[in-house]
């Protein structure tokens, strides 16, 4: 009972902070928005018993992308960017998706939840092998060649970035 | 629980291919700084040199084939085959683009690690047998690919290319990843033979609503990343756009590996509900041809038309798919080959009819080519000849074999539509060599200096391989028919 | 290696060397193809013996493994039917070498090697029994023709040459799915294999597919023939294409089309050309027809004559489509004539052209007081053409217009309209050129035949004369052949006869 009402605290802080998100004008709120959904989403995966993730939103998205985003935004010329107009005018197109995702939450409504089961929700962590713990097995063993991969994936990329934002190099 | 950190001898053996190229990669950026600005040329030979030894250490792999690392790769046939590809695709570039890049200025050694990053990128996508790698594989090389259309900073098309094919692959591949999300979700694995095995399985009891959803979504980051319609519409601008070796390499090795990696989910994970795959390939298949085709009879600019033909040449690929038998993998292997040689020879021409600044790709600055430089117009008639299908070269056995195959799984339309689709293709192929052959030069034309020997190389390479794949298709056919069963 | 392999050989090998002889040499390159040519014309007669000997039967037979899988085969060989075509190619080929002596200028070595390796895809073709083979040599024949109009031609020659092979193209498309169905059934791309197969039962076609199969190969051959209503690229590509270009043209590739309905849709589907009979040699008629109304009206002598062959072609299709030994044999018979006479009548208004640079009827007349010679050889070879007696293309209607009458008799009155149609415009033609008062250009720039254009020019009206006259040689071999192909036509259809029993 409890969690379901946190389910639903969670699940609104992330809804309305993406509205926010796409509605505040200044782009200062607009970020500060968006960790507020960033946080309803942490809080998604903590009520799954996904700690590891949970940290991993909250140190990563909220702590790191969103630092990286506000420092972003104080660069780039605010005041230019607030006088212009926003991005209302798609309002048709942004209609048009509404009724076809309210469509599809209809049909999944009437023919049952049951036509849409997903795989059981993840067993609670045995005690003394915590989630985090058996995230690292998975990770270091049968996942450590791609857990390697990535990082050539980030040089490339570092490397890419690079060379795209650099005039001479 | 038994901890066992540390790969077997065995295993980085059979990865030594992949850890080689990564490593000469890095090696180059390191010694980028180093080196002066007329010392760039020795990173050429340095990624020519490991790429040939890469194609060696993938030759010695595929003589001890299996699994590696829990089943995130495999090297079997197949994967060899694309591996081998790839690179030869690789080594054709590195020589199409000294030349280019000097003559642009922009001779770096980050160019040459981009291009051995993208061809890890590609092996990894081939040797993969887990959608995890090969996510990482795609998106290695993808990566690499988006900084390489933009490799000429200063130049705007390059940035635009750069620009459009970054936002538009990095959507697809968002809904490849969603789409593996939702496969893991629903089977618990993203291991592509556990994935058969549960679908295969009675007792599953899959939703198949689910699983058909999770492989549209699939489908949508695979038919963008082989260019094939509805989702083909960046190739035409980012192709007309980047440095035209790296469109040349972009047309075919990228293309080739993800064909290769379409194949392996397709067979070996999905073959189970080919049912529900099968008439979204045809379909797609059918639209890839056609607009592809019809689309190149109105271009003007080379690049753009051979953007276009790319698209087209996807639809046929797509057709062998379509097909999902031995056969039809087999057809889909040789015909990336063949399209692999041919592709490069035509851009390695183009490269070289370009000259600084791609002023000269329309297809008008081919006029008289034969008589201004005989050898080359003859090149890239073999290679257009190719391309269209006429018999001797690899490009007719590509087309006879996937029509081959089509008609095995009783698809005679498609085989049809498909056949009188590379009809109207000879159109605009032939365009071109009109241009070349029966039209004149025009007065002010500038002079055409004789092609740089790196060019030289890749056309007489390419154009042999051509020819030898038309004559003598069994070499490579035997092999890919072998090798087309180890991905079921 | 028998003879006709070496015979496949040469003008390949020719037109490698070819290639690799200087360029500013023309000379050399001249002498040299017109020696390849030569050597293979020899080596060709040399097939005539064994072949009459044993007409019905494939002589000159290899048979070897080119690829694996699919099993694909270098199956040639010769037989009655092949033989006169393979001789027709190798003739023509040195005498339109020596047409071109001097009227190609231009690009020389590029042009002489893609009359040799015209040569080598139409013999590949007339000898090929493997239907891939058969395929490839089919497309490989279309490369080089396609340059020779497209380079060397009038002022259209591009639209011509694309028009061309987009034509022939489309047609061989279909071919192609036709030649891998086949495959699929039978697991065998030979011919003789396959007909084997089909007359121990093992390999049957039913209704429906043995329709859509003759359709698929016929709509390839039609395109080729050309047969009325896709005979549209022919009068641009004979129009526009340089003499040489010209012949090959109409006396061997257009043979292709024919030879490739005689070998392949007759005995392979023959039930499903018994049922289609009726609407092709409507067509066929309406060609003979049609082609010679639209001569009638031509002011281009190129084209006139181009259209003339639709109309003559059309009498090869009519004859095949009757499924009679004398209308089959006249048919084949015919397709040697037209090679012969219509390729010397392209010889003659080339050279017309190489005098007064115009193609137009309108620009000549009174060219017998200049040059009587000449005049002399194209009166003889429209003769031939319109079916004088005594000429060679008297022995070919005759037998095609016998053929149909023992099938319908208004067959034959409807194509006889062609041949008496046929002689008015071949004959106004001539009245308007050669007799009445001589234009000054004409008197100043038609003089009278050379030494090179006489020795282009006697074999060719000697051939006239001896196939007129002499039809004895050459027909015992096709008619032995013919007779096969009628008894392969006739069993499926007796068998199904005595299932119904």
């Amino acid at each position: 009972m409890l969690e379901t009402v946190f389910f639903y605290a969670f699940a609104a802080l992330t809804l309305a902070g993406a509205i926010l998100t796409v509605t505040m004008r200044s782009a200062v709120h607009c970020a500060i928005a968006l960790i507020s959904s960033l946080a309803g989403v942490a809080g998604l995966y903590l009520l799954q018993h996904a700690e590891f993730l949970f940290a991993v939103q909250i140190v990563l998205y909220i702590g790191g992308v969103m630092v990286l985003f506000l420092f972003v935004i104080m660069l780039v010329n605010l005041d230019a960017a607030a006088r212009e107009r926003q991005f209302h005018r798609h309002w048709l197109a942004a209609l048009a998706c509404l009724a076809g995702t309210g469509a599809l939450v209809a049909l999944f409504l009437t023919r049952g939840a049951e036509s849409f089961k997903l795989g059981a929700p993840a067993a609670e962590a045995a005690p003394g092998a915590g989630n985090i713990e058996t995230l690292s097995m998975l990770l270091f063993r049968e996942y450590l060649v791609p857990f390697e991969l990535a990082s050539l994936l980030l040089l490339v990329a570092i490397v890419g970035g690079v060379m795209m934002a650099k005039k001479r190099i | 629980m038994p901890v066992n950190f540390m790969p077997t001898p065995q295993e980085l053996f059979r990865f030594a291919p992949e850890m080689l190229l990564t490593l000469v990669a890095t090696i180059i950026m390191v010694l980028e700084p180093l080196s002066g600005a007329d010392g760039k040329r020795k990173f050429a030979v340095i990624s020519f040199l490991s790429l040939a030894a890469a194609i060696a250490l993938s030759v010695a792999a595929a003589g001890d084939p299996g699994a590696a690392f829990s089943s995130m790769i495999v090297v079997d046939g197949f994967s060899t085959f694309f591996r081998i590809l790839v690179m030869v695709a690789g080594v054709l570039t590195i020589l199409i683009s000294t030349n280019y890049l000097r003559m642009e200025e922009h001779e770096s050694g980050e160019y040459y690690a981009l291009v051995l990053f993208s061809i890890v990128g590609q092996c990894i996508m081939v040797s993969a047998n887990e959608l995890i790698m090969l996510f990482i594989g795609l998106e290695c090389s993808s990566i690499a690919s988006y900084v390489l259309a933009g490799f000429l900073r200063d130049d705007k098309r390059n940035n635009e290319s750069a620009l459009k094919y970054f936002l538009l692959g990095s959507f697809a591949t968002a809904f490849l990843l969603y789409g593996v999300a939702w496969i893991y979700g629903t089977t618990g694995y993203t291991n592509l033979s556990e994935i058969r095995r549960v679908l295969l399985d009675p007792n599953s009891n899959q939703n198949m609503v689910v699983i058909s959803a999770a492989t549209a979504l699939m489908f949508v980051g695979f038919a963008f990343k082989v260019s094939a319609a509805p989702f083909q519409m960046w190739a035409p601008d980012v192709y007309q756009g980047a440095p035209a070796p790296v469109t040349a390499f972009m047309s075919v090795g990228p293309k080739a590996a993800a064909f290769a990696m379409f194949l392996r989910v397709l067979m070996t994970a999905f073959e189970p509900v080919k049912d529900r795959w099968e008439p979204l390939l045809w379909t797609s298949a059918l639209a890839t041809m056609v607009i592809g085709n019809f689309a190149a009879l109105r271009q003007t600019n080379i690049k753009r038309l051979l953007a276009y033909s790319s698209i087209a040449h996807a639809g046929y690929i797509m057709v062998a798919l379509t097909a999902h038998s031995d056969i039809g993998t087999a057809a889909a292997m040789f015909y990336l080959a063949s399209y692999t040689f041919m592709n490069i020879g035509a851009f390695a021409v183009v490269t070289y009819i370009a000259r600084k600044g791609e002023r000269h790709v329309e297809i008008q600055d081919l006029a008289g080519l034969s008589q201004r430089r005989p050898v080359v117009a003859a090149m890239l008639t073999i290679f257009l000849l190719s391309l269209t299908g006429i018999p001797l070269t690899a490009g007719f056995f590509g087309k006879f074999y996937i029509f081959k195959a089509a008609l095995d799984a009783n698809m005679v339309w498609l085989a049809v539509l498909g056949m009188l689709n590379s009809a109207v293709a000879a159109y605009y192929y032939l365009r071109l060599i009109v241009v070349m052959y029966m039209q004149a030069p025009s007065d002010e034309m500038e002079e055409l200096p004789a092609p740089s020997v790196g060019i030289q190389a890749a056309m007489f390479a390419a154009a042999a391989a051509t020819v030898f794949l038309g004559v003598f298709p069994s070499v490579v056919l035997d092999y890919a028919g072998k090798s087309a069963s180890f991905i079921r | 290696m028998n003879l006709l392999d070496i015979l496949l050989i040469i003008p390949a090998a020719g037109f490698l060397l070819t290639l690799l002889l200087p360029k500013d040499n023309p000379a050399l390159v001249r002498n040299f193809t017109l020696f390849v040519s030569l050597i293979a014309f020899v080596l060709s007669l040399g097939l005539i013996g064994p072949v009459q000997s044993n007409p019905g039967h494939m002589t000159f037979e290899t048979n070897t493994q080119w690829i694996e899988y699919p099993s694909i085969r270098y199956h040639v060989g010769l037989d009655g039917l092949s033989l006169w075509l393979v001789i027709l190619s190798t003739f023509l080929t040195p005498i339109v070498i020596l047409v071109s002596w001097k009227y190609i200028q231009n690009r020389v070595k590029e042009f002489y090697a893609f009359l040799l390796a015209l040569l080598f895809g139409v013999l590949g073709v007339f000898v090929a029994l493997d239907l891939f083979l058969f395929f490839v040599f089919w497309e490989i024949s279309l490369v080089p023709m396609y340059f020779l109009v497209g380079i060397w031609g009038h002022d259209k020659r591009i639209y011509a040459a694309v028009k061309f092979f987009l034509y022939t193209m489309a047609g061989s498309a279909l071919m192609l799915i036709a030649i891998i169905y086949l495959y699929n059934k039978s697991g065998t791309f030979d011919m003789p294999l396959m007909l084997d197969m089909m007359q121990k039962g093992r390999l049957a076609l039913n209704g429906t597919e043995g329709f859509w199969l003759f359709l698929a190969f016929f709509f390839a051959f039609a395109i080729k023939v050309p047969l009325f209503p896709l005979h549209t690229w022919l009068p641009d590509a004979h129009g526009e294409a340089p003499t040489a270009g010209s012949v090959m043209l109409a006396s061997v590739l257009l043979k292709l089309g024919t030879y490739g309905l005689v070998r392949i849709c007759l005995p392979l589907f023959g039930e499903a050309a018994r049922q289609n009979a009726a609407w092709i040699i409507g067509l066929a008629i309406t060609g003979i027809i049609y082609g010679a109304l639209v001569a009638m009206v031509q002011p281009n002598m190129k084209r006139l004559v181009a259209y003339s062959s639709v109309s003559h072609l059309g009498f090869v299709v009519l004859g095949v489509f009757t499924f009679t030994q004398v209308g089959l044999d006249g048919a084949v018979y015919q397709m040697l004539n037209h090679g012969i006479s219509t390729g010397a009548l392209f010889i003659l208004v080339g050279m017309l052209y190489e005098r007064r640079h115009s193609l137009e009827i309108a620009d000549y007349g009174g060219v017998g007081t200049s040059a009587p010679w000449l005049s002399t050889m194209f009166v003889i070879t429209t003769l031939a053409s319109v079916g004088l007696p005594l000429l060679n293309n008297f022995v070919g209607e005759f037998l095609v217009l016998q053929g149909a009458a023992q099938v319908n008799f208004l067959y034959a009155v409807f194509a006889a309209i062609g041949v008496i149609l046929s002689s008015v415009y071949m004959l106004w033609m001539v009245q308007r050129t050669f007799y009445g008062e001589t234009p000054s250009e004409v008197k100043h720039h038609v003089n009278d035949l050379s030494a090179r254009e006489w020795a282009v020019l006697v074999p060719l009206i000697v051939m006239m004369v001896w196939m007129g006259i002499g039809s004895q040689s050459f027909l015992p071999a096709v008619s032995a052949q013919n007779a096969q192909i009628l008894e392969l036509m006739k069993k499926p259809a007796a068998k199904e006869v005595a299932n119904a029993r």
